[in-house]
């Protein structure tokens, strides 16, 4: 037993060193855009134009972050993204969770469509919502309200967070099911207090998917809100691309919107990778 | 397969309840989803700016689109996006996630590296590249210059040589990393045994490959596959921020199309009929992928 893992640790070690070279050499083209962003963030307006970029700047400086607060309405931006796609997040995780379970645990006429229908909605284009979408949440006069555009969010990724969350209950065996309506549990207690602590790690991947995928939005937004104090910080980032660019305020903004992703995913992201996958590979 | 099913139905005595389960996301997804597509088939078949004209005009959208030329260009051209962008993302997911299957320390590193890109807001990473290839101040040019490659500036964003690849290398930048990760769980969930006995019959790498890593990735690699592929088809923000679907057409997107002749144009029956022939492309897309992977 001993011997084999030596023998096959061997062939391994072979490989590693390429494949060390390999994600180095990735991890490199992966850091430098990012590296050049933080960089250009501690710069100083001259130093935007310089005839030679520097890496590290001649005299760093927080004047662009101290802009974002002072200048721009990115602020209040910053709040709005956040509420837009934590309140879509929670109640996209609540639906999915009903659904998930109740699709594992039961026969019922349409099932196989609804199934379907979860995976086709990823054909559609998005633009192509968006078009209805700007007339009726216009006329339902929702257009700028927080309601309106929470419920955009929730359409963005409802579907496929559904569709993941399908294979974690999956994973679930029956049995457990079974036990604890013997033991006294009604249908609803048995989800509640069975099952869904079981699947936590899968929550936990839905949650950050639509996390991401609110986080990432742009083209919903960027129609559907009109007024800059309702839109979201990525819309106003980009409303600075224009003829003359403030380029260190803008990678300065871009590095505190980006800040709440990487911590949130740093945290989870154990769960996320697994569960991301194990939604997919047994889906 | 049977047996299972049978116990199911035995666990189950009350067939409404499930319904009661799906009831909250099949309201929101009708709500939010299904009406407002058939919301958007209707106006489809309309001649409207929303507002003040509503005149039916039948097919007649459909007709215009599918006798015009240049709507077929802008297919062909996001087709070729999209098979680059996903081809891209396949071969690099491929050589990280089969890099990261191993044991080395520090792979917990590596991996959240190289999964960075997927965080950063597509918006964001569009700026981002927007500065590095900016022509005058830009870090890419310096570079280039500096090495010797060229001897002016070049407007890789602004030139009809380089807009379209530009554009395709930043797509593949940030979509990698959902597909690396997909291999990487598929690779981790094949039997290690399946190698070794392999190894024992004299079995080349590439033979090993062929016949035991791609068959076992095979459902892991069909839905990645659909998905990333109509995903991309549709794509819209980077292209949007990066050169606003120029210079000329060169990067213009079937959604930036839309989105022009929607928001700029104010043709919303256009838009929306194009919306639908987008639909059903990447309908035939993930059928023609299913038919092609099917299992035998």
């Amino acid at each position: 037993m001993n011997k084999k893992k030596v023998k096959s640790g061997k062939l391994e070690r072979k490989g590693n060193t390429g494949a060390v070279i390999i994600m180095l050499f990735f991890c490199v083209i992966v850091l430098l855009p990012i590296l050049w962003m933080i960089s250009t963030s501690i710069k100083i307006d001259s130093e935007m134009v310089a005839a030679v970029p520097r890496w590290i700047p001649e005299t760093p400086s927080l004047v662009a972050y101290q802009r974002f607060f002072k200048d721009y309405p990115f602020l209040m931006q910053l709040k709005n993204t956040v509420i837009y796609t934590l309140c879509s997040t929670i109640l996209i995780v609540i639906c999915a969770c009903f659904a998930g379970y109740g699709v594992t645990r039961f026969e019922f006429r349409g099932k196989n469509a609804f199934m379907s229908f979860l995976l086709v909605t990823q054909m559609f284009p998005s633009v192509m919502l968006l078009v209805p979408f700007y007339n009726v949440i216009k006329s339902l006069g929702l257009l700028n309200t927080y309601i309106g555009m929470i419920l955009v969010y929730i359409s963005i990724s409802v579907a496929f967070a559904t569709w993941m969350m399908m294979g974690f209950f999956k994973s679930i065996p029956l049995e457990l099911d079974e036990a604890a309506i013997i033991d006294g549990c009604s249908r609803f207690q048995t989800f509640l207090k069975v099952i869904m602590p079981l699947t936590l790690p899968g929550i936990a991947s839905v949650a950050i998917f639509s996390f991401i995928t609110g986080w990432n939005e742009y083209m919903f937004t960027s129609i559907l809100t009109t007024q800059a104090n309702m839109q979201t910080i990525t819309i106003g980032i980009t409303s600075l691309n224009g003829e003359r660019v403030m380029w260190n305020d803008m990678m300065a903004a871009s590095v505190i919107s980006s800040i709440p992703l990487v911590i949130v995913f740093m945290f989870l992201q154990k769960y996320f990778v697994s569960g991301m996958t194990s939604g997919a590979v047994k889906g | 397969m049977r047996k299972s099913r049978n116990r199911k139905q035995a666990n189950i005595s009350f067939n409404k309840t499930g319904y009661y389960f799906i009831f909250p996301a099949l309201i929101t997804m009708f709500v939010l989803i299904i009406y407002p597509l058939l919301y958007g088939v209707y106006i489809s078949f309309f001649d409207t700016n929303l507002v003040n004209k509503w005149d039916f005009v039948g097919i007649l959208n459909f007709k215009s689109i599918l006798t015009d030329l240049n709507f077929y260009k802008i297919i062909l051209l996001t087709l070729k996006f999209s098979i680059l962008v996903v081809g891209g993302h396949f071969l690099i997911g491929f050589i990280l996630a089969h890099a990261l299957n191993r044991n080395i320390r520090g792979m917990a590193i590596f991996r959240s590296i190289l999964l960075l890109p997927w965080l950063f807001p597509e918006a964001v990473i569009a700026l981002i590249f927007k500065w590095i290839f900016n022509p005058l101040y830009g870090l890419l040019n310096h570079v280039l210059m500096t090495v010797g490659l060229t001897s002016e500036p070049i407007s890789w964003l602004g030139s009809k040589e380089y807009a379209f690849m530009m554009l395709v290398f930043v797509c593949i930048w940030k979509g990698y990393p959902m597909v690396m990760t997909m291999i990487l769980a598929g690779l981790q969930n094949i039997d290690k045994t399946l190698y070794e006995a392999a190894r024992v019959d004299g079995v080349s790498k590439w033979q090993e490959f062929l016949y035991i890593t791609l068959p076992s990735l095979k459902s892991v690699l069909t839905v990645t596959l659909v998905l990333d592929t109509v995903w991309w088809f549709k794509h819209y923000t980077m292209a949007w921020v990066l050169t606003n679907g120029g210079p000329g057409q060169e990067t213009s997107l079937i959604s930036i199309d839309i989105y022009k002749t929607a928001f700029e144009f104010f043709d919303f029956g256009k838009a929306a009929a194009m919306s639908v022939v987008v639909f059903v492309v990447c309908l035939a897309i993930s059928k023609l992928y299913r038919r092609l992977l099917r299992d035998e």
